[in-house]
């Protein structure tokens, strides 16, 4: 039941042509060159350390790899991490 | 920016963070929305920036998460002011300053005038000083409509003036008139039109007047080209009177000029011996102080300084100036030309000479330079033929008629002989 209302959204979101992130709550995240990325619509911090960043998003993880890996700011929205950025993967 | 200011004025400290679960304590942050910024990992743990007021309400947390919090540093406002509660005399240096700077406030330091073409900047600064606007004058007892006013009175040139101040400045703004303030007065007082000098006419334009001459004639400075006094005759071809017109034309003619330039046989030239000093020179008022080391041997130095006035911020000019000076020491040395370079700076006067006379719109016609040995050094001498107006105004003074009316008859025959001469107010071209 959950998964067709799910479905529905998307399809509504697709058919209307509204942004996603706003209507599901996707995750937005946004790179500049390798050194920060700035995410948005993540729900909590799963795992940090300087070399690793795992965020829990509304339907997936998301985790940084990289080197010197800090937090320059965070709140509700959204969250910039900055340093030496290796690589990105979703998990669920 | 505007964040960290509001942390520097609320204050805020540096924490290190260990224990169980630290992400777990990062999200009840977040989920409190307690600000968090600069978050490391550093040797196993955390350190990150919190502001004082938000540390207060971390204490449920730390224990929710089981972990430990150290303040390793305080900074901010707060904590200055609390640091430095003893130092008094600190705290009136830097109420002193501001009040210094509210004072300095109060008054002129600099006085910008723009748009002035003909009265020079210190014509106008002059006349301010009269009206007691200067430099160090308090900005209260300024009237500016007043100001506008007594300038536009005092130069009626000037036609649109603005005055304003700004911080310590003083700007005013003038709109020079510039069409010709007076209509010139129309001469016509009679006159002949003679030689300037030597030379042989081409092609003339006689307006008004007796022609005295035709193309093709030699004439020396002096001799009269066209006359002023032009001849009535009656039916009988009898001179009735000599009718006195101001004469006008354009006579052209070729004339030579010569021209001589010495250049001495030893040229001086200067060199830079690379030593070099920089200095700093602080005015201050009537003051000055400067920091410069003091000139060593014996050779003599180019000094060049650079002057500003010390502004705060924008239009906020302070009575102290700030003057950048550079000194290199070079020596002089004397050489023999050689033939290169004295042939380049034989050309070089020569072709000055040539650009003078293009500026003048005369047209040369031939051209010759060359470079003869004096006693004291190198002559160049040049000689040009050029093609220009050669008429000068001369007055007809009474005198000067009541001589010439004895030989006028003689000049009608003359001027019955010759076909091409104007005698009206008609134009005519002559050759």
């Amino acid at each position: 039941m959950i998964f067709l209302f799910e479905q529905m959204k998307i399809a509504a979101a697709d058919n209307l042509k509204l942004p996603k992130d706003v209507v599901l709550g996707e995750v937005l995240i946004s790179f500049v060159g390798r050194t920060s990325v700035i995410v948005e619509n993540y729900r909590g911090i799963l795992i940090y350390d300087d070399k690793t960043v795992k965020l829990q998003a509304r339907h997936c993880k998301l985790q940084f790899h990289g080197k010197r890996l800090h937090i320059d700011y965070y709140n509700h929205d959204e969250m910039k991490i900055s340093g030496w950025i290796q690589s990105m993967e979703f998990g669920e | 920016m505007k964040d960290a200011l509001k942390h520097y004025f609320e204050g805020y400290l540096c924490i290190r963070l260990k224990g169980f679960s630290p992400e777990r304590f990062l999200n009840l942050c977040m989920a409190k929305q307690i600000v968090i910024w600069d978050l490391k990992y550093q040797d196993g743990g955390y350190q990150f920036f919190i502001r004082v007021k938000d540390y207060r309400r971390v204490r449920p947390l730390v224990r929710k998460a089981q972990v430990r919090l150290r303040i390793l540093g305080r900074y901010g406002l707060p904590f200055f002011l609390y640091q430095n509660r003893k130092r008094k005399l600190y705290a009136v240096g830097i109420l002193s300053f501001f009040f210094v700077l509210f004072l300095m406030s109060q008054f002129i330091w600099d006085i910008n005038i723009e748009g002035n073409y003909h009265f020079t900047d210190d014509v106008l600064l002059h006349y301010l000083d009269s009206q007691d606007i200067r430099y160090g004058r308090r900005k209260a007892g300024i009237d500016c409509d007043r100001l506008e006013e007594s300038i536009r009175s005092q130069y009626p040139e000037i036609i649109w003036v603005s005055a304003r101040i700004s911080g310590t400045r003083l700007m005013i703004k003038v709109k020079e008139n510039e069409v010709m303030g007076t209509i010139p007065v129309k001469e016509d007082a009679p006159r002949d039109l003679v030689a300037k000098k030597p030379g042989k006419i081409t092609r003339m334009v006689v307006r008004r007047g007796k022609a005295q001459v035709a193309p093709g004639d030699t004439v020396e400075a002096g001799d009269v080209l066209v006359r002023g006094a032009v001849p009535i005759y009656n039916d009988a071809e009898e001179l009735v009177r000599e009718q006195l017109v101001r004469a006008d034309a354009d006579i052209y003619a070729i004339t030579r000029e010569d021209y001589e330039e010495s250049i001495p046989f030893l040229a001086i030239k200067r060199a830079d011996t690379g030593k070099s000093r920089q200095g700093l020179r602080l005015r201050l008022g009537g003051l000055s102080f400067l920091w410069m080391l003091p000139a060593w041997g014996e050779n003599p130095w180019e000094i060049t300084a650079k002057s500003s006035q010390v502004t705060v911020m924008g239009d906020f000019y302070l009575p102290v100036w700030m003057d950048q000076i550079w000194a290199r020491e070079y020596q002089t040395y004397e050489y023999f030309l050689t033939n290169d370079q004295l042939e380049q700076e034989k050309q070089r006067i020569h072709q000055k000479k040539i650009g003078d006379l293009t500026e003048k719109g005369v047209q040369i016609l031939e051209n010759s330079v060359k470079i003869v040995k004096e006693g004291s050094g190198w002559q160049i001498q040049g000689t040009f033929l050029v093609e220009e107006l050669i008429e000068a105004g001369k007055e007809i003074t009474p005198e000067l008629l009541e001589g010439e009316t004895g030989d006028a008859t003689g000049s009608s025959d003359l001027s019955g002989n010759q076909t091409n001469t104007t005698m009206t107010e008609g134009e005519q071209t002559a050759g």
